[in-house]
């Protein structure tokens, strides 16, 4: 290949010595996909929200959604290539909509990530309660093991032990097999004899009225959190002009076909009419009876560890941004500092503390965890990622407009401009129709608590920045700029390919 | 001949610091002391007026062979390709600084080598003597003492420690008087080698939000 030859006779050894250690396409999509966690939404999200919701154009809405965000994903990964600051979202809204703005979009993604990091106790308590009763005799409530995985995690999580990449991987891998193997274990035996693909239709995401495809929408956003993360790993990947959109579009690909399949499975197998029904009555094991006893007892196994990888994941993504956010002062500088082995001590105990507490609650007023925690705070984080999403959209065509950096016009302004429209006629249906989402009657008070709590921290995360504007300007005048706030520099593109 | 002053020598004093005094356990992750010895390497250079460092670039000053071989072999490798900006640099000499430094601190008798504590572990340091291998922390905590005229390779020593991750070594009991009279001083040193040590808290930082610490 004479191109390579000569790309590589002009590289110098450094260069090449600092890309053997860099990550390629597939380090990055398992990163990716791990804290997709496929069959925490699988068997977890999709038959909770059959449920619920009472809905069942689930199957169409992550096909609508995965082609929403690959609109969205084009001016998302134009605009990572200008600015490469690990935090993603906040930096990105730093950078397009202003200072004030990222500090209220950073504390939404830890609110966000945070529900979504807590609702998984709730998963992981009632199957791992059942699971050992089932098997080894033991009856414990689900809070007990809902507690008991919190304090390996909490642990964990001071130790800095993570889950090696090995082990991710094989683990995904297998994940993703069983989902594979239920969905087309389920699609042989259809509901009546006749496989039906009513729930695939676009039809399906407005049958129960408009206000319907902001509720699906959410469950479906919920179900691909974690693509987003890709930008995360650009400083430290080959050429991440290509490496951070590869790995995006692959990961939404990947993700819409695996639960797309899924879920539609599920409403074949039962019969779109009954899905909701038989959801309440069997729970995950909606997934686990498509196929044979020997499969369902693998997949509830591979449930039980994805649930706690996940859980792991998303603590090591909540103590991140609590650090970013830490060293650049905009929260408090001790969450920003290390112990011993570069363990951010304070910003991991921080995010453990916010688990037992809501663990606690949920054991102590006794609801259901799996739809009132699990489900609750997962939708609820799913829709902070949603108006995340929308927020960054916005920012992208705001920080093309002054200077178009080379950038051509359907990246910087049409797609992004496009998405942002969309993403914000889904956040205002999903905010009409929140009570569908959680399954509760109109006018009940979660159905708007729940979605305000965004407000109201965004609303503390404006007042903040202005006071850091007036009392600290050189602290604001760093907003965003993540691991570089104290060098001052704005890093220059990446993804030149090495010379 | 060892003694309580050390080699006189930054990275040596900072690879000290970064392991315990007794068993030589490391006190970091890898990847933040591989950055934090680079940067050592890196002002070694600047305090002798071989590089300068401005805006992210690495200047060479003086093409003039230092009297340490690691230095030599830092510099040279500078001199051979001068295009990449400070931060690849920190990168780069990462990779290899936890090996070269405490070759280094052998030949000057400050380490030793010791069998893996298990047997699929390879070699380990261990210092020769746990009164010499703490004193790098005595002296980088005297150089933030309040009333002192801060020296430069006292202060640059402090600052490189708190930015790989032993601020908690440096600074145990917290008072936040400490790290702002650590700031303070930083702020009066020469701005590149300020710049530098910004640096290396940046990849350090950098390196543990992108997951890789």
């Amino acid at each position: 290949m004479p191109r390579t030859q000569a790309a590589t006779t002009r590289r110098d050894s450094v260069s090449l010595e600092l890309a053997r250690d860099r990550l390629g396409v597939p380090a990055v999509l398992f990163f990716v996909l791990a804290g997709v966690a496929p069959l925490t939404v699988a068997a977890g999200v999709i038959p909770t929200a059959y449920q619920t919701t009472g809905l069942t154009g689930i199957p169409a809405a992550f096909i609508a959604v995965a082609l929403i965000l690959a609109l969205f994903a084009v001016g998302y990964v134009a605009m990572t290539r200008h600015i490469t600051n690990s935090g993603a979202f906040y930096a990105f809204i730093s950078r397009g909509l202003g200072r004030a703005a990222g500090v209220a979009a950073a504390l939404v993604a830890l609110l966000a990530y945070s529900c979504l990091q807590v609702g998984l106790y709730g998963a992981f308590g009632p199957s791992a309660a059942s699971e050992a009763a089932a098997h080894i005799g033991v009856h414990a409530p689900w809070w007990a093991w809902a507690l008991g995985a919190w304090a390996v995690i909490t642990v964990l999580g001071l130790l800095r032990v993570d889950i090696t990449g090995r082990v991710l991987g094989v683990l995904l891998s297998a994940e993703i097999t069983v989902i594979l193997a239920e969905t087309a274990a389920g699609l042989a035996r259809p509901a009546g004899g006749q496989l039906s693909f009513a729930t695939l239709s676009p039809a399906a995401l407005t049958s129960a009225g408009f206000g319907a495809f902001g509720v699906l929408a959410v469950v479906a956003v919920l179900g691909f959190v974690g693509f987003e993360q890709a930008p995360v790993l650009a400083e430290e990947t080959r050429n991440a002009r290509r490496t951070v959109p590869a790995a995006t579009y692959l990961s939404l690909g990947l993700i819409a076909f695996v639960y797309a399949g899924a879920s539609w499975a599920m409403a074949v197998h039962a019969g779109a009419g009954q899905v909701a029904a038989a959801a309440a009555q069997q729970g995950p094991g909606l997934l686990f009876g498509l196929g044979g006893s020997a499969l369902a007892q693998a997949a509830q196994v591979l449930f039980l560890t994805s649930l706690f990888a996940a859980a792991l994941a998303f603590h090591n993504c909540v103590w991140r941004y609590m650090y970013a956010l830490g060293r650049e002062n905009v929260l408090p500088a001790a969450l920003g500092r290390t112990g011993g082995n570069n363990i951010p001590k304070a910003a991991s105990l921080t995010q453990s503390a916010t688990g037992l507490v809501v663990i606690v609650a949920y054991a102590v007023s006794g609801q259901d965890p799996m739809t009132r925690m699990f489900f609750w705070l997962g939708t609820t984080g799913g829709f902070g990622i949603l108006l995340l999403l929308a927020l960054t959209a916005v920012a992208v065509v705001a920080f093309f407009s002054g200077d178009p950096r080379g950038e051509n016009a359907w990246r910087r302004a049409v797609a992004p401009a496009l998405s942002a429209v969309v993403l914000a006629g889904i956040v205002v249906l999903a905010v009409r129709n929140y009570h569908t989402l959680l399954g509760v009657p109109p006018g009940d008070p979660a159905a708007w608590v729940l979605p305000a709590s965004y407000a109201l921290i965004a609303a503390t995360g404006l007042a903040w920045a202005l006071v850091l504007r007036a009392r600290r300007p050189q602290v604001y005048a760093r907003i965003g700029l993540g691991a570089h706030v104290v060098t001052g520099q704005l890093t220059p593109p990446v993804g030149q390919p090495p010379r | 001949m060892t003694g309580l002053g050390g080699t006189g020598r930054l990275a040596d004093d900072l690879y000290l610091m970064a392991h315990h005094d007794r068993t030589g356990k490391p006190l970091l992750q890898p990847r933040a002391a591989g950055l934090g010895l680079a940067g050592g390497l890196l002002t070694e250079l600047v305090l002798a007026g071989h590089i300068e460092v401005e805006d992210g670039e690495i200047a060479i000053a003086d093409r003039n062979p230092p009297e340490d071989e690691l230095a030599g072999l830092v510099l040279a490798v500078l001199l051979g390709q001068p295009q990449h900006p400070a931060r690849d640099w920190l990168a780069f000499l990462a990779r290899t600084a936890a090996g070269h430094v405490p070759r280094r601190l052998e030949q000057a008798g400050y380490l030793t080598r010791a069998a893996g504590r298990t047997p699929w572990s390879g070699q380990r340091w261990v210092p020769v003597d746990p009164d010499c291998a703490f004193a790098p922390v005595a002296r980088a905590q005297a150089a933030l003492r309040p009333g002192r005229p801060p020296a430069a390779q006292g202060t640059a020593l402090a600052g490189l420690a708190v930015a790989c991750g032993l601020g908690s070594r440096l600074l145990p009991c917290g008072p936040p008087q400490a790290r702002r009279h650590l700031d303070a001083a930083l702020s009066q040193l020469d701005p590149g080698l300020h710049e530098l040590i910004a640096q290396t808290q940046a990849a350090v930082d950098s390196a543990l939000l992108s997951h890789r610490v």
